[in-house]
Parts: structure tokens; sequence; C-alpha cells
């Protein structure tokens, strides 16, 4: 749950205090545009893209112009822009006109969680604009501090003072930066990054302005949802069937799923993170989807579920694996007589897929769970083999593994003939 | 006074790890009545002998039953503290309430030392809050999202349900300990260690939210003060510095850890995950990936990932395994390499062993041909006890308006049974479709001379019942409530009884002997044993049918087993009723595949005599003149024996027509009968039968419930039709409608039709009229639009006939007439003839001939469609009553108050 940007960032900012430059959207009328260019004598033109995407400039993709025609081919070059990031080939939804501020310092700020202290804890530097990785450590510091009180003014001068910024930078910054710790906050925020805060010098003195946005939301802090953002900022990167599970999503988990090959060809239930690791690691680019469906769910959980993963993947599929480790707490009868339920109505509904199932389980009501299910895929006659969790998962998991890729043969070999 | 070790810069209060789950730690746990705590604490309460003191479920006090004695449960923390002492927190609370928990933890026990919070999905603020204050009221926190601990010496589990059902399993004594960010993993680890020999110290299950509370550094640390621990596991995933920080503070001596370790990280797929799937915490941010773990480690090993095809490449300061099924081995080596021994003899082994598997017609390469193999124990037991259970089993549910038997399928329109389209059903004789109906399976051909001997052996009647139709008949009763007051008198009489105590105890027989197929020979002198208990012996020797029957049967020796016994055993013994017996034997033979492969249930075939005897029943009942026909006489009397093998669809087409059938007469009755078998569980005919099964009771009067649940409005429109068509062809002489005139007269006939049609809906429409009347079995709502039309159900028949070469004049007319309407500008496409015009024309050319000769009149016709309609239902309903037998519950069909509406 990322978004970045100004587009949203810069409302999001406004409810803190913190100030940021004249936004206007692609929808910006020629006048509008002619005015916020009139301001600074030009201005910023950049592609908005939904979810946690970075390195837009170094890619090209901002534009600072000077004339509305310079704007509108900005506009024009950069509405429907591709962008790779993390080897994902993303699309911009259009574009954003951001007011230039010019600046003698531009600085980078991140709140976050740190894993080493388990603390919240905040990065900064005042030689920002730049990727911050490529910053030698001497001009860059990470401090932690108590959640119950909060980023305090003194963390901000202490971190500066350590990092000899110049003091005329220090009061403003002093004075704002704390400010981000409430909407950090009170908002549901993992992390806040603003990269840079421009300083715009007004008459004497120096004022932050923060020229992008990036943030990361946790989906378990329902409030997030008190920033009431449109749902498809979140949505826009999620496939319709992640989007459908996801209406099952909660806060016992169960339902968690992610798509790995949209052509993959063996579709598997998998119960429990360490399960979801491994067994997603083994089957790569075979699996179609990588899932958690641990945390005993319940039987209309289950069935609702698999009933999706059916309609959207089965056919396609040679195997069907469901894996898991010994499981604990999970039912194992629910849960399978809520797969093999839904696989039942499935077959009833659409005929009898050509598959395989493959299944490595443990925990309560093993063989009841077992049974269920072998009873039904004898009915349907359709082909299975279980293993208990004496047989190493990821033995199992290589055994789909080698039945797929003999089905795979077989179907080529019907094929050319 | 809490010690706070210095090597840390935070607070860690568990120095060693004998005291994360130590024998006397005290427990309350927070919620202790919810879905997941009133399953597992039970559990974990008995495993630890009786280390919960009390639970608390806000607003409800009582007690937590447990094996060892119940565990008392308050409302309030505070009244927890008032009688009881305890050390330790379990929190099972959703996550929003967690953090309020743990306040109040904090806030009323003082003396508590550590929290085990199993809730997952907490947000990251509430878990940095719970950090920041358990830390300065200096308690150690496991989880969230963590599924415990245990300590395998002590026998103690604390939290949630590691190990689960039996822990015993996997808390197995040795000198392992185990930090795992997975609690299904940290278990299944304990569980592989096994086959290597090695049992475990401690477990933790760290849970893998952002925040680990108790993490890798603080776990080395109290497993290098713990003497019962010589190596430590560890499963990682990704996400997190919580490794590199503890591995740093070993180099650079801020933590003292010199035991072996070793090291599964998993995970490397993730790196291109922008939102975590499974455990929250494990996405990776910047370098702290799984592959960056795994440099951390092998950095720290000196070693580079073990590989299970050299095993002596480990080193003393242990090795990073790429998968966890090479765990065991690579903690054996480790060991090896230090000259140590395992903690025992190896239990098992990891190898690929299924419990269960079938390949069907798939015909797997050598290598993939995995025999099923048995499984350990205790499973084996559990498998074995399966194996001897014939049959299906369901879950009940409420079965109103849901039917495991019948459906419409929402693209053909089609309705099925038991996935089979009644257009197929068409291509089976009635005695065939009344067995699949119950059992889902089609008897082979060569079992039909011997069902048709079952169903008409069994449509005796004695003669009360016609006398009951004829009374209910004289005062005006319809057909279908004459044929129910038949069929209530059935009740579950001593026939039905019987007939199911004897396929019970066969079924019973087969199990006992664990007979795997009807093919494989068994002892048959061991068998005849078994049955003497199970069959009490009689005096009945044996009548003409039975002779009749076993002389048949011995033809059939070779390829049934079951049939060999009962044979062999009749042969030796005297039984109560050896017809009935010899029935149950030949519907046990029939069903025990479908049983076999749990296709239907126990219960199903122990009632097929019932079902049978009162569908037999029904179809002769129904009769226009059963008492008179020569062919009914015969069967009921029982003489000649060889009558009793007539095809029951012969039998009942005579019972409905009172004549024997010609030519191909009883193909197209077959086919209405499949055709009328369901529409459906919508059907209210259904919905009689259904209802009456969710009241409890007998079989009989659930045909009864269907029979009152149908009337004259069943087959309007084919009544309708009937009429057109004798209308239609009052002026063309017909003697046999199985012949077609030349083509021309019949479209000569439907343009006339069209035309007169055209005027009369023209006249109608200048009057004003708004109803008028529409020429029945044409058009459909879902098969138009096109500028020509088709039901597809219609179409298959009219093509499945005319391979058959039977022909029907008025079927040829109906497909001629859409035309003409179409061509006179009646209709703006040509419609199709519908499913209902199969039902008219077939059933008018069945009559025509005696409609012909006066010895039938209209209303006769109307009689005779409707008892076609009840016989082709009737074995549709059985289907719905034995799978709402199986499937229902008690009262299922109510209507919800919140359903149901006052009408002023």
């Amino acid at each position: 749950m990322q978004i970045t940007g100004m587009k949203y960032g810069a409302p999001i900012l406004k409810l803190s205090g913190f100030p940021v430059p004249e936004v206007l959207n692609a929808n910006a009328t020629l006048d509008e545009i002619e005015k916020l260019i009139h301001k600074r004598s030009k201005c910023v033109v950049k592609p908005v893209f939904y979810g946690g995407v970075g390195k837009k400039g170094k890619a090209g993709l901002v534009r600072i112009v000077k004339s509305t025609s310079e704007a509108l081919q900005a506009k024009h070059d950069l509405f429907f822009a591709e962008h790779s990031f993390h080897n994902q080939r993303i699309q911009s939804t259009g574009v954003t006109y951001e007011e230039f501020i010019p600046s003698d310092y531009e600085i980078y700020f991140n709140l976050n969680v740190c894993t080493s202290s388990r603390r919240a804890s905040f990065t900064l530097t005042h030689h920002g604009g730049v990727d911050i990785e490529e910053l030698p450590s001497v001009k860059i510091i990470n401090k932690s501090f108590n959640v119950l009180t909060g980023l305090k003014a003194y963390h901000i001068i202490d971190a500066l003072s350590d990092l000899n910024a110049p003091s005329e930078i220090i009061s403003p910054l002093v004075q704002f930066l704390p400010k981000l710790w409430n909407l950090y906050n009170d908002f549901g925020f993992t992390t806040l990054e603003l990269n840079p805060i421009r300083m715009e010098k007004v008459g004497k003195k120096y004022f932050p302005v923060a020229c992008d946005f990036k943030a990361q939301f946790d989906q378990d802090n329902p409030h997030w949802k008190r920033l009431q953002l449109p749902p498809e900022i979140f949505h826009a990167n999620l496939s319709k069937f992640e989007a459908e599970i996801n209406q099952l999503r909660t806060y016992q988990g169960q339902s968690d799923v992610v798509v790995i090959n949209p052509k993959g060809s063996i579709t598997s239930f998998m119960f429990g993170g360490g399960a979801n690791s491994a067994a997603t690691e083994v089957l790569s680019q075979k699996a179609t989807i990588s899932s958690d469906f641990g945390g005993n769910p319940p039987y209309e959980k289950m069935y609702q579920i698999a009933s999706i993963v059916f309609k959207y993947w089965l056919k396609q599929s040679n195997v069907l694996l469901i894996i898991g480790g010994k499981a604990n707490n999970t039912d194992i009868f629910v849960t399978y007589k809520g797969m093999f339920d839904a696989l039942r109505d499935y077959v009833n509904e659409n005929g009898k897929p050509d598959i395989y199932v493959v299944s490595g389980r443990g925990g309560p009501n093993l063989i009841k769970g077992f049974t269920y299910a072998a009873n039904i895929l004898d009915a349907l006659e359709i082909p299975y083999k279980f293993f208990g969790y004496d047989s190493s998962m990821i033995e199992v998991i290589q055994y789909a593994v080698d039945i797929d890729n003999y089905l795979l043969e077989k179907h080529t070999q019907k094929i050319s003939l | 006074m809490k010690q706070v070790d210095n090597s840390f810069s935070y607070f860690v209060g568990i120095q060693n790890l004998q005291d994360v789950a130590p024998k006397d730690a005290r427990i309350c746990v927070m919620n202790i009545l919810g879905n997941e705590s009133r399953k597992v604490t039970p559990v974990s309460h008995a495993f630890s002998g009786g280390n919960v003191v009390a639970g608390v479920q806000y607003g409800r006090s009582g007690i937590l039953e447990t094996p060892i004695g119940d565990i008392p449960v308050y409302p309030r923390l505070a009244q927890v503290i008032k009688h009881h002492q305890f050390d330790t927190g379990v929190i099972y609370l959703p996550p929003g309430a967690v953090f309020h928990a743990v306040t109040e933890l904090l806030h009323y026990n003082k003396s508590l030392k550590r929290i085990v919070i199993v809730t997952e999905k907490m947000s990251v603020k509430d878990q940095l809050v719970i950090r920041e204050i358990c830390q300065s009221n200096q308690v150690d926190v496991f989880g969230a999202n963590s599924l415990g601990v245990g300590d395998s010496w002590n026998k103690v589990r604390i939290g949630g349900a590691l190990g689960g059902d039996k822990p015993e399993e996997s808390l197995l004594k040795g000198s392992i300990a185990i930090h795992s960010n997975s609690g299904n993993f940290g278990n299944t680890i304990a569980s592989y260690l096994k086959t290597s020999g090695f049992g475990t110290t401690t477990i933790i299950s760290s849970g893998k939210d952002k925040i680990i509370q108790f993490g890798i550094a603080e776990f080395l640390h109290a497993a290098q003060n713990d003497k019962r621990t010589k190596a430590v596991v560890l499963y990682v995933e990704p996400g997190g510095r919580y490794e590199q920080e503890a591995l740093n503070m070993i180099k650079n001596k801020k933590l003292k850890f010199d035991k072996p370790m070793v090291v599964c990280v998993t995970g490397r797929w993730k790196s291109q995950l922008t939102r975590a799937v499974g455990h929250a915490g494990a996405l990776a941010g910047d370098g702290d990936g799984a592959e960056s773990k795994e440099k951390w480690f092998d950095n720290y090993l000196e070693m580079n990932a073990f590989d299970p095809e050299k095993p002596d490449k480990v080193g003393k300061k242990g090795i990073r395994v790429k998968s966890i099924q090479h765990i065991p081995i690579a903690v054996k080596a480790v060991f090896d390499k230090l000259k140590w021994n395992n903690d025992f003899k190896p239990i098992g082994d990891l190898s690929l062993k299924p419990w269960m598997g079938k390949d069907f017609e798939y015909k797997l390469p050598i290598t993939l041909r995995l025999p099923v193999v048995e499984a350990m124990d205790p499973y084996n037991h559990e498998i074995k006890k399966f194996n001897k259970e014939l049959g299906g089993s369901y879950l009940r549910r409420k079965m109103r308006n849901a039917s495991g038997a019948s459906r419409i399928d929402p693209k053909t329109q089609i309705a099925e049974l038991y996935n089979s389209p009644v257009v197929d059903l068409v291509e089976y004789p009635f005695e065939s479709n009344i067995i699949f109906t119950l059992i889902k399976e089609h008897p082979h051909q060569e079992d039909l001379p011997f069902v048709n001997a079952c169903l008409n052996y069994l449509s005796r009647s004695e003669d009360i019942y016609y006398e009951a139709i004829l009374v209910a008949e004289q005062n005006n009763a319809t057909p279908n409530q004459a044929l129910m007051t038949a069929v209530s008198m059935m009740g579950n009489n001593s026939q039905f009884v019987l007939g199911k105590k004897y396929i019970r105890g066969l079924l019973t027989l087969l199990t006992e002997m664990e007979v795997k197929d009807k093919f494989t020979p068994f002892d048959l002198e061991k068998a005849s044993k078994i049955a003497k208990k199970l069959f009490p012996t009689g005096k009945l020797n044996q009548d003409d049918f039975a002779k009749m029957m076993i002389s048949e049967l011995n033809e059939k020796i070779s390829k049934s087993n079951i049939i060999q016994f009962v044979l062999h055993f009749i042969k030796n013994n005297k039984l109560e009723n050896c017809n009935l017996f010899l029935i149950a034997a030949i519907y046990t033979d029939i069903a025990f595949q479908a049983l076999l492969l749990k296709k239907i249930s126990r219960n199903t075939v122990e009632n097929l005599i019932t079902f049978t005897g009162i569908e037999a029943r029904i179809s002769v009942l129904a009769g226009i003149n059963p008492l008179k026909n020569t062919l009914l006489k015969k069967i009921r009397k029982r003489e000649p024996v060889k009558i009793l093998q007539t095809p029951f669809t012969e039998v009942a087409f005579q019972s409905v027509f009172d004549r024997p059938p010609r030519d191909t007469e009883l193909q197209e009755f077959q086919a209405l009968l499949a055709l009328t078998l369901t529409n459906g569980v919508g059907t209210i005919s259904a919905k009689g039968a259904k209802e009456s099964v969710s009241a409890r009771n007998n079989i009989s009067t659930a045909f009864a419930g269907f029979m009152s649940n149908t009337g004259l409005a069943h087959g309007g429109a084919g009544f309708e039709a009937v009429d057109f068509l004798i209308d239609a062809f009052h002026k063309m002489k017909i003697s046999d409608p199985g012949k077609i005139p030349d083509a021309f007269r019949i479209k000569s006939l439907s343009d006339d039709v069209a035309i007169q049609y055209l005027e009369y809906k023209q006249k109608a429409k200048a009057e004003g009229k708004t109803s008028y009347n529409r020429i029945p079995c044409i058009n459909h709502p879902v098969f138009k639009g096109n500028p020509i039309n088709t039901d597809p159900r219609e179409d298959y028949i009219y093509h499945h006939f005319k391979q058959l070469k039977i022909d029907n004049v008025f079927w040829e007319f109906y497909h001629e007439l859409v035309n003409s309407l179409f061509k006179v500008g009646v209709s703006s496409n040509v419609y199709c003839v519908n499913i209902d015009a199969v039902i008219a024309v077939i059933s008018l050319k069945l009559m025509w001939p005696d409609y012909k000769k006066d010895r039938i009149r209209k209303a006769d016709m109307q009689k005779i469609g409707f008892i076609i309609f009840l016989l082709g239902r009737m074995t549709g309903v059985s289907a719905e009553i034995s799978d709402h037998l199986d499937r229902g519950q008690d009262m299922d069909c109510r209507t919800p108050v919140s359903e149901t509406v006052y009408v002023v």
C-alpha cells in the first residue's frame, strides 16, 4: 500500500501544516497552467504513477517547462509514460503541474521503523535530492526514538548538528519536521519519505517545501482510511483475482495472495508463511499464484477462496498443489472440505479439469481431511497423491513440479501429433 | 529484582532458554473462550501439567473444560488478580484489542515476566508501543503472530498451538533449540529433526511481523546459557535486520555465542513484492532480502550453503541450508564434525511416502509412479478405519433450496441429474434410469435382466391398495391424490425393513472381509461364518422365483465374487426370505463399485429395496386398468415366473396404455419418462418430497409428499399442445403418426394453420383484446432473437430419434409451423420448437391409435399424460429424497420468519 507523488502527497502534507508547492492536476486549464508558470517563470511536469514508484527523475520523466506549449507537450509525452521500476513496467495515469521551488538546499527526510532498534526512526540529510544510498555515511544520519513521546525538536537539532548542517536551515527544519510525526502516527504510515524538501528563501529566512512524497501504509492499521484516499490508487496494482480475494481479508489473515505467473501451470494453496516462502521459491515461474491461507480459516471462507482460485486458474493448470507443514492450529478437515467442495462445485459447473492433485500436509484432523478430499477426487476420477508430514515438504513440491513437467511434455506431444 | 544483561542496549529478561517456558510458569489467557483459544488452551494446559491458572473473557465468567480439570474464567483481569497469581500472559484477542490487554496485564500484575501474543495482523504502531511499554516494565514479549513457545524437557507449551493437537509428537526431548519465523515450520522442523535422531530443548515461534519482540540475538544469548542446548536451528525469512544485528554483536564480542547453528533462509522470490504475502514482516526492504540474509550467515559461518551430496562440507560453527528438508542431515553432519552423538535413534525418514493416491487413467512414467504406503502410526489406523467405511459421506447442511442431485445447466437450460442432462437419459430404459437416480451409475447391460426381475418382483401390491385407489377415484380424486393414498399405506413395511437389513448385512460382511473390488475372490467359508451371525436362518424353502434367479445368477458367478458368495451361502443355509436376500445381493453387487468410489452413501444403498419397491409399485398402481391388463395380472401372480423378466419399461407402458407396445413405442415411451425426470430442485414436486424428508418421515411419506405437490397444473403446455394438434389434424387422415405423409401435405397444413392463426390474432387485436391464445410449445425466453431459433434440448432429441429412424408426423408439423408463422408474418423470426413440444408430440403419437379407435377420449388423454409425468418425475424425485436424506438436516425446509409475509 504505497503512494508516490504530489497529486496525493500535497493534500496529505497540508493536513500537518507542512509547506507544499501548488499542484495542478492533468485537467488544469491553460489559464491555470499559465498562472502557475508565471508564478516562478517555470513549473515542473511529472507523470502520476500508482504504487511505490521511484527514480522518475533518473528516467527522464520529470520536465521543467517555461511555457504552456512546453507544458502541453510534456503532458502529451508523460501522460501514458512507461517506467521500469523493480522489474515492473508501469504506465503513468496522468500528470501533475507543480510549482517550481528555487532552493539552495535539498533535504532528504524519512520516517520509518527500525528493526535493529525495534523503534521508530528517522533518516535525515541536507544533501538530498539524490539517491541516499549513494551518499557516504557521514553525510546521512539515522536516529531512533520512543514512539510514546514521538519525534521531538531536539531529535532534529541533534541530528542536524551531528551532520554539521548550515545553521540557517536548522531552525526552519526543527520547526517543521516534527509536524510530520503526527501525520505519520495518526494516519497509519509505516514509511513517510520526502525527497527533496527544497529550502526556499523568503526574505532572509528559509522555509522547507516538500517537493516529492512517498508513503507506505500499514494495511493492518485502519487509520490510513482516515485520509479517504480513492481506493483505486491502492487497487490499481492488484489483479482482478487479487482484488476479489482481498475482499475476504480479515484480521485473521487466511487470504493473502499474489499472482506470480499468469501463464503458470501449477496452482497452489499454501498454508502458513513458511510454506508460502518455501513453495513459491521451488515452484518459481510454474506457480500461477503464491498464497497463504493459514490461520485456521473457517469453512465458508475457505470455500469462497477456493471457488475464486479455481475460477481464475484451474483451467490452465496441470497440477493443483495443496501444501503446508504440520499445522498447529489449522483444522485440516475444515480447510480440505472447503477446497474440495469448491472443486466439486467447479466441476459441476465447468466440467472435469485435466489436473493432478498433489498434497502434503500435517495437523489436526489430517486423515479426516485427506479422506474427505479423496472421496471427492475418487468420485470425480481426478488423480491424486496425498503425503503426510513424514514426507519432506520440499520433495512433495518437487514431485508436483515433476508431474507438471511430465504433463507439459505430454500435452506438447499431443499438440504436435 | 529483574536482571538486565549488559550485552544488550535494551531489556532482555530471559537469560537462559530454560526460562522461556519453565515448569513453574503460571499463565493467564486473555480471550480464553475465543474460537482459537478454547480449542488450543485445553491441549496446552493438559500437556503442561496444568499451568493455566485462569482466563479472561470480557463480560463473561465460567470455566473452560480441559482433560485435567476446569480453568476458571473471569470477566476482567482485576478479578483474576484477586484470586490467582501468574507470571505469564497469553493474548488471543483481535488485533485492535491487544495493546489494551498488554496495558491491562502490566497495570494489574507487577510480577509479570512474559507475554505471548498469538494474534496476527497487528498494526506496526501498536507493536512499537507494546515494545516501549514492555521494555520499560521489563517484561519479555513473544510475538505478535507467534504460535507460542515450548520446552521439550519441561513438557511445557505456552501460548499458541505449537505442535498442534499432539504437542508430544513435536516437543521431543533433545539437544536442539529452534527459533523460527514460522510457527508452522517450527513444528515441522522439530518433526523433521526426529528423522536424524534429534529432539529439542526449546522451540520459539517468533512471529514474523515487522517487529519481532524476541529476536535472534536474545535467542542466541539464552541458548548460549542453556546447558541442555548443544546447537540451534534458525528458520529465517526476508525483512528486518535482526539476524545482521545478532551476528554483528557476536562479531564485535558484544554477544557470546559459540554453539553451532544450522540456518535456513527462504523467500528469495519475495524481493519482487511490494506488499506482504504470508507473514506481514517478510517483505524485504533495502538490503534485508533473502539473498542479503544468506550472505550475512555465510560470512559468519565462513561456509557456502550445505550440499546434501557432500555432507562432510560443514563447519564447526554450523552451516546454512537451502531447504528445510536438509536441516536434519545438516545438523547430523555438524554433530559428526564435532564428534557428538545424536539424541536418540532416528525415527522415520523424509522420503516421499504417499499415504493415499490414485492415478486413474494417468499412466505416469515409472519414476513418478509412487506406490501408496502405509502411513505411520497412528495415522495408519485412522486410514484403515476410513478404508473400511463404505460409501461417501456428506456434511449436513440446510438443503431447502439445494440439491446434490439435480440442477439446471445455466448455459444450456437443460435439467441435469448427477451431471447427466435429461436429454442424454432418453437413451436408457426406464429400469436403468430407476437405478441411476439412486446409485448415480447406470447398471451394466448384463445386469438389466436382474434389475427387471427385482422390480417386477417388488411391484406386487395387495388388493387393498387397488381398493384404496378405486375409492379415491370414485370420490373424484386426481391420479396423484389416489396414488398418494396407496403410497402412504406402504409405510415402512416389513419388506422394506428386511430388505434394508439384508443389504446392510451384506455391506458389513464385505467390509469385514475387506473386499476392495468384487472381482477379487475372498474366503467363502470365513465369510459364511460372519454371515450366519448377520442373517439369522429361517425355515422358508426356495420358491420358483429364487430358483430362477439362482439359475440366472450362476452364469454371473464368474463376474462377481459377491454373487458367488451369496449363492454359496444360500445353498447351505435357509433364510427368512431367500427372494429378498437375492434381490439385496443383486442390488449390493450393482451398487458396490459406486460405493467403493464414494460416489454414493451407504445409507442410499441400504435403502435400495425401499426406493425401488415404492417406485415399482407406483408404476403398476398408477395404471389405467392394472387389475385387468394381462401382463400386469401375470406379473402380480408371478406366473409363469419367467414373466418377471419382462423389461420394466414395457410393464410401465402397459400400465399406462393398457396394451402391448408396438414398433418403436418403448423407445419413445422411455424418452418421455426421461425428459420429465427432473426440472431442477426448485420444482414444487421435488420440494414436496424434500420437505417431507426434512420432517424426518419414512421414504414412502416423502413419495407421498411428492404426489401431494403435483397436480393437473403439471404438464399444462403439453395438454394445450395435444388439443392444438388434434384440432390442426382433424381434417387430415392420419392412421399411423409414425409414417410421414409427403412433405407438401405437412407444409400445406402448417401454412393453413399459420394463416388461420394470423387472422385470429388480427381479429383479436382489432377487437382490442390484449390477451389471446398463443400457439403452445413454440418460442422460448432463452432460445430466441436469432433469425432461426432452436431449442437445443428439442433439437438433440429430434436428431436422436431421426438416427433411430423414429418419425413423428406431429413433430414434423411443428417444425414446419414455425417456418410458416414467420412466412405469414406472425413472428419476426423463426421461433424454436421447445422441449414441451417433444413431450406433447410423443404423447400424442402413443395415444393416437387408441384415440382414433375411440378407446380413449380427450379427457383420458389428459389423465394419461399426467400419469406419464408422474412416473417420470417419480424417478427424479427418488434422487432428491436420497440426496436430502444424505445431506439435509431436520426441519431444514422451514421458511425463516424473516422471509414470511403477513398479507392483509
